[in-house]
């Protein structure tokens, strides 16, 4: 009894003291790891200042402008292009006239709104017939 | 156990009847250490397991104080425009020098090395690498792109020195705002001198400086200005767009300029920032402020009139008008065509000194308190005598910064509250401001200036749609004690939309010379007034004024007042 208590014992302490240390290892690969990645973060950032000084360097106007005139025929807008607010729109159908056009699809949030009354109204006319 | 039996027997001899007891007391009590080992071991190992079977969050918050990411320090931090933009930009860039003793085929290297760096001609390169040293410098300040390529080579020799290096990656375009920085990153001029503490400060490192310029419409308004110089061969041009709620100064351009990223070779003329330390007598402008001034005092109101049938005579001084119309002229009339006869009798109903103070008042006397080291004092008679009264009332005796005259015309035309200039972003609210003129006062101001516009000198500046309202000038320049008829001073200041004022933007051109499609004039409304034009045009979509077909209701019972002839 003595002899298997001392036993267990012994070999508990033993894989205790493996998973331990086991465990310190994997702490300190996962931490070496960590470092690395900390030391990549901050290469990143230092390679993202490089590319957003570039970037300034691009998209300077000076730049846009050369490009702008070489491949598009792009022109400052026109006061005639510019528009202030959607009434501005010659030949659009307003608000209330599409509302009124069965024809014209609308999203189904609003026309069930829009159906709640007349359904309401065209049961008075049953009763009323 | 020999040796345990001997002793047992030995003391057997001594102890007698004491030894079994003994014995297994001892035992007893090692049984205890034994046991509470064992317990503290049972404890320790539940606890690991306890450990490792805990959730991950905790885990990781304690691992999350240890990261550290090492800080990207920079020796001096960024300058940004409004919208964030780079302007100026400290970046790690590397040196490349060469150790000769261990390039064996030199010929073959400078070939190579040429080839990627096309600036560094190949028979110095040669010469230097084929020179016994064991360090040559080849080129300070590479690229990333150059670098990668000398390092794809593979030459032994080569080596990279690191250095920190000052990038403004919209080159010329805001030079004179921002300034340089010498070999040692210390700022120079502009804003890099002016706040050289607090961008080189290590504790703020990383905190950008948020300047007030927004980079599209400082290109804008350097092209334009640039297009105009080169049209009129004039010697240098200045110009400004200015918020006129704030102060803030969205553009601020000075021609010619310089590229701060090579400020070798540059001259004086180029380093000058005629914006804000040039002074100069900008002429009919300052109308504006004469009107203000007896308007706001209640000298004259606007269907007031004076007579312009002939010259006036002041002391020996004879006043002239450029556009003579030689009739009496109501108040929006001597305003639309410039009258200087008009304008001068008007100042003398005003009298020196109160006009001295209103001067004074709109920060015309002080130099502007602008965050830059070049600010230049304005340049104004000691003593204000009737002739200097006279001849200041339409800008010419008194000499003034293209940033005073705009904070000037901001407060005349905002409703009457004076803003200090700025070039640092800031909120409306931070701005201390002084009411110079009353609210209705301003908005006969900007009556004024719109039909100055849509009636008299200032038709060329009309970006139709933008309401544009503003005053031509044009002075000639002091040369030897008079005045040079052929070299001029032309400029316009102009402010949008007129309804509701948004932006003051001015410009000036130096000696410009007339051409073929100016007919020959070099007048402020046919050099300058164009340019502000194009200006608004280009940047009153990028900044969200909304172009509107104006109501003339607006401007109808003074624009009944100018008789067209």
């Amino acid at each position: 009894m003595r002899k298997a208590f001392t036993a267990f014992a012994a070999v508990s302490a033993m894989i205790s003291g493996a998973a331990v240390m086991q465990l310190k290892l994997a702490v300190q690969e996962q931490a070496d790891e960590v470092e690395v990645l900390a030391q990549q973060i901050h290469n990143d950032r230092e390679n993202i200042r490089v590319l957003n000084a570039e970037w300034a360097y691009l998209t300077s106007p000076h730049a846009l402008q050369e490009k702008s005139i070489s491949f598009l025929a792009l022109m400052p807008p026109a006061p005639k292009q510019i528009l202030g607010s959607l009434d501005d729109i010659p030949f659009r159908i307003k608000g209330d006239a599409v509302d009124g056009d069965a024809s014209v699809l609308l999203p189904s949030a609003m026309t069930k709104k829009k159906n709640a009354p007349k359904q309401k109204a065209s049961k008075n006319k049953e009763r009323a017939l | 156990m020999n040796y345990l039996s001997a002793s047992k027997s030995q003391s057997n001899m001594f102890a007698g009847d004491l030894k079994a007891p003994t014995i297994a007391v001892a035992r007893t009590r090692l049984m205890f250490g034994v046991f509470f080992f064992l317990v503290a071991f049972v404890v320790m190992g539940a606890r690991t397991v306890e450990l490792g079977m805990s959730t991950p969050i905790t885990a990781k918050q304690t691992i999350a104080r240890h990261i550290e990411v090492p800080a990207t320090t920079v020796a001096r931090a960024d300058i940004v425009d409004r919208n964030g933009e780079a302007l100026a930009i400290n970046l790690k860039s590397s040196s490349l020098y060469a150790n000769p003793k261990m390039i064996s085929n030199p010929e073959a290297v400078a070939q190579k090395l040429n080839e990627i760096l096309p600036s560094v001609p190949r028979a110095g390169l040669l010469q230097k690498l084929k020179s016994g040293r064991s360090f040559v410098w080849i080129k300070r300040k590479l690229t990333p792109k150059q670098k990668w390529d000398v390092n794809a080579l593979g030459v032994p020799g080569l080596k990279f020195q690191e250095e920190e290096d000052r990038l403004y990656p919209h080159g010329r375009l805001a030079s004179h705002v921002l300034g340089y920085v010498d070999v040692d990153g210390n700022g120079i001029a502009g804003v890099e001198h002016y706040f050289d503490d607090q961008l080189s400060n290590s504790n703020r490192s990383g905190e950008a400086l948020q300047l007030s310029l927004d980079i599209r419409v400082q290109y804008a308004l350097a092209d334009e200005l640039e297009a105009a110089m080169r049209a009129h061969r004039a010697k240098g041009a200045a110009g400004l767009v200015m918020d006129v709620n704030t102060g803030e100064l969205l553009a601020l351009v000075s021609m010619p300029d310089y590229d701060p990223n090579n400020i070798s070779g540059v001259s004086d003329d180029e380093l000058f920032n005629r914006a804000s330390k040039g002074v100069y007598e900008l002429g009919s402008t300052f109308k504006t402020f004469t009107f203000a001034n007896a308007l706001d005092d209640g000298v004259a109101t606007l269907e007031d009139g004076y007579d312009a049938t002939k010259p006036l005579k002041v002391a020996r001084f004879l006043i002239r008008d450029d556009h003579p119309k030689k009739r009496y002229l109501t108040l929006p009339e001597i305003f639309a065509f410039s009258s200087n006869i008009g304008t001068a009798q008007m100042a003398l109903d005003i009298g020196s000194d109160r006009q001295r103070e209103f001067m004074g008042d709109l920060g015309l006397l002080n130099p502007a308190a602008l965050e830059l080291p070049e600010v230049g004092a304005p340049m104004y008679p000691a003593s204000w005598r009737k002739v200097s009264t006279v001849t200041i009332s339409y800008g010419h005796g008194i000499a003034v910064s293209p940033v005073q005259l705009a904070t000037s015309i901001a407060s005349v035309v905002n409703g009457g509250s004076l803003n200090a200039p700025t070039l640092v972003r800031t909120s409306a609210a931070v701005q201390s401001q002084r009411q110079v003129i009353s609210q209705s006062t301003s908005r006969q101001m900007r009556q004024l200036l719109r039909l100055a516009v849509t009636k008299g000198t200032g038709g060329r500046a009309d970006a139709r749609g933008y309401r544009v309202g503003g005053k031509t000038g044009t002075a000639e320049k002091a040369s030897g004690g008079g005045y040079d008829r052929k070299s001029l001073i032309s400029s316009f200041v102009g402010v949008y939309p007129m309804d509701d004022p948004q932006y003051v933007v001015f410009a000036l051109l130096d000696e410009p010379q007339g051409t073929k499609e100016t007919f020959g004039f070099a007048s402020g409304g046919w050099v300058a007034a164009p340019v502000v034009k194009n200006v608004i045009m280009r940047t009153a979509p990028l900044l969200g004024v909304l172009p509107k077909w104006e109501d003339e209701g607006l401007y109808q019972k003074v624009a009944l007042m100018i008789d067209e002839d």
